[in-house]
């Protein structure tokens, strides 16, 4: 595994946290301007702003699903591996989509409907945003209780609030909308992230020896770590793209968006403040 | 590893709980009760998007508001009702259930005109009402002969009024769903007229509103009901003819849902000598006093209602997924599932070259997967977004399993039993830790009536749960075990 031959003491903690400051500061650009001009800091998806998604199974091609549904307010036609097909329609009265759930049942007979009201979905914006709030801070709270102390627990939070940001900065530039499911992924990426970060902290605070050796002791396990995650992740998110299980689909490319960027933040940003601190410290 | 290691491992408290709770969940799944026809799937409950039915999502067309008023309650609720064309019902001594969708800038001056003022602002029903929604609605499905419909209240977090009830039909689609949760009844009051012989009043049409079951001076249960002008004309007609004013004991009203005696009661004395009169508009029917009164008050007031709701709901959300389609993603996570477990143990393989900690690895993680499927068997539906809290729940397992081998073979070496503790023990706090984060983050979501993701969260919460104090533990004993051979 090449990522593994990183050597981890080989930069100063300054050259360490430069990437992952930069690339915070990015997303904090890329959410921010969507944030002036739509009013969200994240495209919402059907779930957020109503509408209707259709997942059928057909091979009609893009060209003809597109013609089919002209009179409708069509967002987009996905496409997976074999037939799958995900269809999008913006929010539309009541009668027109009546009219598309015939056409639907009509053209395609075995098609997974759903449809979200628009205001339904502001409700929903609310509450996810609720649970994000309260997930962050209770995550903050834990961490701050486990080290008792200030610059450690700082760090922790620090990378995973950039694991949060940077996710959803890529997420914007790649074009996946926020709905419910990536929702709980950025929830889940404050589980995950936190992890490997524990790790880290507790293996060079709390045990003795050098420094270079806990860390890259540290560094190892927590590669092999993460990458079991992704591993599985990764499975995941094969197969229900390929099944055209959208919703695992969803949380499957965040988490695996988040991921990677865990990995980053924990090794470059989190260990790099951890290092200077000690390095500090060591010096009084 | 020898018997006697193998015996002396499984005396362990830790593994015996992992064993046990591996068997119980089997049985749960399998055996209690058997259910050889449904195979693999055993007792485990599914939800829509994988056994196939549709859901409809239905918001209250109600207010709630908390008022302050010097004046009577009586007249405030008098002009709100005249001059929105609503009912407006009083839940408890300052707040008004307004069954209709109207903002606090229109109710301001209605309230303020009445010598009022408001002082909360809330969009639902109350807890009674939403109840009574629920249990139309369970009613009507059953009437139909569905079991498996789930019917929920949703409450918004930071709400306290349920604002949307969720209903879901297996096996339904979206067309038949709609039409059960619009249909009405025919309801008809017919009056005894010589004999068994009835003769017909009126139709539920006639009616325009429906109160809720209420006490009389003496103590009796009974249901208000107003009818248009040509209804109680139409009363007052078939009382006099039909000799009901006259002779009331022996001209019952009886009232009729699908052509169904619900309730067949005589005249009261004093309305029969009103009817002499003129038309009446308000009505009563009393049920007799006590508990029964109520529920049979209850249940009347259902059927007056033909049907119909107490209050107007909009769908906010539907949604439809064929059976076979369901079966399909079925298949689809069982794969996933399974190529994440093969997909782990291949990269652990990589990682430790050493069959005798990657096999126990894997097998904790599948005994991990049993218990969570064996407690959700009783608590939670597996839904697709379950699922993927399912796999991701094997991914953070061997995270942690991971954390605990590294941390016990430090440099390589096998270490005895004491410095084995204290590093296991260290290894057993950084995952403590992690588990408490991850199940903060998820508890939102876990609580939150709203979201569909429940699911996802309550079984991710559920396998950092166990992970911490069941299969980790013994993991750890485990792999001592084989460490120290």
């Amino acid at each position: 595994m090449e990522i593994a031959r990183y050597d981890i003491n080989k930069y100063s903690p300054r050259q360490m946290v430069v990437l992952p400051l930069v690339l915070l500061l990015l997303a904090g650009i890329v959410l921010g301007y969507t944030t002036l001009t739509t009013g969200l800091p994240l495209t919402p998806g059907i779930d957020f702003a109503g509408g209707t998604a259709v997942t059928a199974f057909t091979s009609d091609s893009r060209e003809t699903i597109e013609a089919t549904f002209a009179g409708y307010p069509l967002l987009s036609v996905g496409e997976g591996i074999g037939d799958g097909k995900y269809i999008q329609f913006g929010p539309m009265e009541d009668a027109q989509y009546r009219s598309l759930v015939e056409l639907i049942n009509e053209r395609y007979p075995d098609a997974k409907i759903d449809q979200i009201g628009e205001t339904f979905g502001k409700t929903l914006q609310g509450q996810a945003f609720l649970a994000l709030s309260f997930s962050f801070i209770g995550m903050a709270v834990v961490v701050l209780i486990a080290f008792r102390n200030l610059v450690p627990a700082g760090a922790v939070v620090l990378s995973a609030f950039a694991d949060i940001a940077i996710t959803a900065g890529v997420m914007q530039v790649i074009g996946i909308p926020l709905s419910l499911g990536t929702t709980a992924a950025l929830l889940m990426l404050i589980g995950y992230s936190v992890d490997s970060d524990i790790l880290l902290t507790t293996r060079l605070l709390k045990r003795k020896g050098k420094l270079d050796e806990k860390l890259s002791g540290a560094f190892r396990t927590g590669i092999i770590m993460t990458t079991t995650t992704i591993a599985a992740i990764a499975a995941m998110w094969v197969v229900a793209t390929a099944g055209q299980i959208q919703i695992i689909s969803e949380i499957a490319s965040v988490l695996l968006i988040g991921l990677f960027i865990d990995m980053m933040n924990t090794w470059m940003l989190n260990a790099g403040i951890l290092k200077e601190y000690i390095l500090r410290s060591g010096k009084k | 590893m020898n018997s006697e290691t193998i015996i002396n491992l499984v005396k362990d408290w830790r593994v015996a709980l992992v064993l046990l709770l591996v068997i119980g969940s089997l049985i749960g799944i399998y055996l209690a009760p058997p259910s050889p026809e449904k195979g693999l799937e055993g007792n485990l409950q599914f939800g829509l998007d994988l056994q196939g039915g549709s859901w409809l999502q239905m918001e209250f067309q109600s207010v709630i508001v908390a008022y302050a008023t010097d004046g009577s309650v009586g007249d405030l609720i008098e002009n709100l009702q005249t001059s929105l064309e609503a009912d407006v019902i009083q839940i408890d001594e300052n707040h008004l259930e307004i069954r209709k969708t109207v903002s606090r800038a229109e109710l301001e001056p209605l309230f303020a005109a009445s010598d009022a003022s408001i002082v909360t602002y809330q969009k639902g029903v109350s807890p009674f009402t939403a109840d009574e929604v629920k249990r139309i609605l369970s009613e009507k499905v059953n009437a139909l002969g569905m079991q498996d419909a789930r019917i929920n209240l949703l409450t918004p977090t930071g709400s306290e009024y349920p604002q949307y009830v969720r209903i879901e039909l297996a096996g339904v689609d979206m067309t038949t769903a709609q039409e059960i949760v619009g249909k009405q009844g025919l309801f008809e009051i017919r009056v005894q007229t010589t004999g068994n012989q009835t003769e017909h009043v009126l139709f539920g049409d006639q009616i325009t509103s429906v109160g809720t079951p209420q006490r009389d001076f003496d103590g009796r249960w009974g249901v208000s009901f107003s009818l248009t002008d040509a209804g109680a004309q139409a009363f007052r007609e078939a009382a006099l003819s039909s000799g009901a004013v006259d002779n009331p004991n022996a001209h019952n009203l009886v009232m009729l849902l699908d052509n169904e005696t619900v309730y067949s009661a005589p005249l009261d004395a004093n309305l029969a000598a009103q009817l002499r009169s003129g038309p009446v508009r308000s009505l009563s029917a009393s049920t007799g006093t006590g508990d029964s009164g109520l529920e049979d008050a209850m249940t009347l007031e259902i059927h007056l209602r033909a049907g119909a709701l107490p209050v107007k709901v909009d769908i906010v959300g539907s949604g439809s997924v064929p059976a076979a389609l369901g079966e399909q993603f079925k298949m689809t996570v069982v794969i996933a599932g399974l190529l994440a477990l093969l997909t782990v143990g291949v990269v652990v393989y990589y990682r430790y070259r050493e069959p005798a900690i990657v096999l126990p690895m894997l097998a904790i993680n599948l005994a991990e997967i049993i218990i969570l499927l064996g407690i959700a068997r009783f608590i939670q539906q597996l839904d697709l977004a379950a699922i993927a809290g399912l796999i991701a729940v094997v991914g953070t397992g061997i995270d942690q399993l991971v954390i605990i081998t590294d941390e016990v073979l430090h440099d390589g070496r096998v270490p005895s039993p004491n410095l084995y503790m204290k590093r296991y023990g260290r290894a057993f706090g950084i995952i403590a830790v992690a588990a408490a984060t991850v199940f903060v983050a998820m508890l939102p979501l876990a609580l939150m009536d709203l979201s569909t993701l429940r699911g996802f969260a309550i079984i991710t919460i559920l396998g950092v749960l166990i992970g911490v104090l069941v299969t980790r533990p013994a993991y750890g004993k485990i792999i001592m075990a084989i460490l120290s051979k």
